[in-house]
């Protein structure tokens, strides 16, 4: 790479805890004064930078806090210490389970989900063929979405993602979803998506043949921890070492 | 003074999206049912109809055009209550979307209440359309409508942020705040003039230091009696209204990252 390239994603220094028992009903309040309150630790002073067009993957066993700083990254909480700069890109997070309202119908999500990914309403509408030609939903996008299977629901998440093109894209083991037919088509879209030079990508994933195709590089987190980053080659087989 | 800056700039950019959302609610709840809006004219008017017989006929209670000043009791209370007890468990409701992206808690909650608010706007249709029907001769006090409702909102708002905070840690706050507001119910005189009934000098007391009973009653007098309403009691409770509304966002801004954890 001769010419220097922008960042697009700056994660400095960041720690995210969870509190363990803070939901606390009014009757145990009542009885013991102090509540017990554990401290859990989900990410431990995690640093790394991606340029612009990057495609990184993050690796981990359940529960080593990959979500946890993707979630973080997208901005759904902040870090509580630490610092994430985005460089004033847009971000989306693509994540199995969707934000949708259940009452209303698919075309109000679609725009309602578009609206909170910072898009305006004229930009929503111009993009809302395509969005519901791509998820294949037909007649049922004017159905309150709870009558939707959870393909059709998945489907049609992935589609907003997906049309609704963001600079910073965070994907969190959504690279197959639907019927066979949706996967092959989702997937091709995915890549395309991911393959675009502008575009900076994040990926979770388990999947170690996918990491391997897709990213340039890879992030390894135990128990909350940087273990390697590096060439995807060299910390997968390490990963896959250490997994037996 | 970062925080008010902060409100102003995320209010500006959400607005369009508190306005859609509320939108969008009431069109579904509209295209569910049969008699589409008009359930928001009869449902408070058969709740209307059902008081005037109970008190008035049962319990010989009685204000002049007793109906229709039950009915601007019950629509006003009826926006503040539900508002309220939507607020406890605001955040838990909109799980599925706020642990995707980010967004100003409070903007749900105001949301919520432009669905009530509108709800309770459509339901004054019925306010003017008895009024004609009893005869009762508007005067001026009728503009004093709007700043009524207004300082309804601000302080449905403000008691609304705070409630919505709570709500997020205390599981078991809704059971209690449905008794409380029933209890408050009567203690608002939805169907009868706190000021008159309750002996002196409680009466005036509890009307003056309930805000929703005095904007009721306010709305009564500007409405039905042609009175203007105690003008220092509106500053009053303006100015009380926007230190809770100061209080809880605050309070949601220092906290709401955890919010997402904790749900």
């Amino acid at each position: 790479m001769s010419e220097e390239r922008k960042l697009a994603i700056e994660v400095k220094d960041v720690s995210i805890n969870y509190r363990i028992l803070n939901s606390v009903s009014v009757r145990k309040s009542f009885l013991r004064k102090r509540v017990h309150e554990e401290v859990f630790e989900a990410v431990k002073h995690i640093s790394f930078e991606i340029e612009e067009g990057g495609i990184l993957g993050i690796i981990g066993q359940n529960g080593s806090g990959k979500s946890t700083l993707l979630r973080s990254i997208a901005g759904v909480f902040a870090p509580n210490a630490g610092e994430i700069d985005l460089h004033n890109h847009s971000v989306s997070l693509m994540a199995l389970g969707v934000g949708f309202k259940d009452n209303l119908s698919g075309r109000e999500n679609i725009i309602l989900s578009g609206m909170l990914l910072g898009f305006s309403e004229k930009e929503i509408l111009e993009k809302m063929d395509e969005i519901i030609e791509f998820s294949e939903i037909g007649d049922f996008i004017d159905r309150p979405v709870r009558t939707y299977s959870s393909g059709m629901h998945s489907k049609l998440a992935f589609s907003i993602t997906a049309m609704l093109e963001t600079d910073i894209m965070l994907v969190d083991e959504v690279l197959s979803v639907g019927d066979e037919r949706f996967k092959k088509k989702s997937l091709a879209k995915m890549k395309s998506l991911i393959n675009d030079k502008n575009r900076t990508v994040i990926i979770v994933s388990h999947s170690i043949p996918t990491l391997k195709e897709l990213c340039d590089k890879v992030l390894w987190i135990h128990a909350g921890e940087i273990k390697e980053m590096g060439e995807p080659e060299t910390v997968l087989k390490n990963y896959v070492e250490f997994m037996k | 003074m970062n925080h008010i800056k902060r409100f102003a700039i995320d209010t500006k950019k959400y607005l369009s999206y508190a306005l859609r959302s509320a939108k969008a609610d009431l069109k579904s709840e509209v295209a569910n049912s049969y008699l589409d809006w008009l359930w928001w004219l009869i449902e408070p008017f058969c709740t209307m109809l059902i008081y005037t017989l109970i008190f008035g006929v049962v319990f010989n209670a009685s204000e002049q055009y007793f109906p229709i000043f039950i009915f601007i009791g019950i629509t006003m209370w009826g926006f503040f209550s539900r508002s309220i007890s939507g607020s406890v468990n605001m955040v838990r409701m909109n799980r599925a979307i706020i642990t995707k992206v980010y967004m100003p808690k409070y903007i749900l909650l105001f949301s919520k209440m432009l669905v009530n608010g509108f709800k309770m706007l459509v339901s004054f249709g019925i306010v003017i359309l008895m009024m004609i029907v009893f005869g009762v001769a508007p005067t001026v006090s009728i503009i004093w409508a709007v700043p009524i409702f207004l300082i309804l909102f601000l302080f449905t708002f403000g008691v609304g942020t705070i409630m919505m905070h709570y709500g997020v840690y205390v599981s078991d706050l809704s059971y209690i705040t449905g008794i409380v507001l029933n209890m408050l119910m009567y203690l608002t005189g939805t169907f009868y003039s706190v000021a008159k009934r309750i002996p002196a000098p409680f009466g005036e007391l509890l009307e003056k230091c309930n805000p929703v009973a005095f904007l009721i009653s306010s709305m009564r007098n500007a409405l039905l009696y042609g009175q203007a309403p105690d003008l220092m009691l509106m500053l009053v409770w303006t100015v009380a209204s926007l230190v809770l509304i100061i209080l809880g966002t605050l309070t949601i801004y220092n906290n709401e990252n955890a919010y997402v954890k904790v749900i």
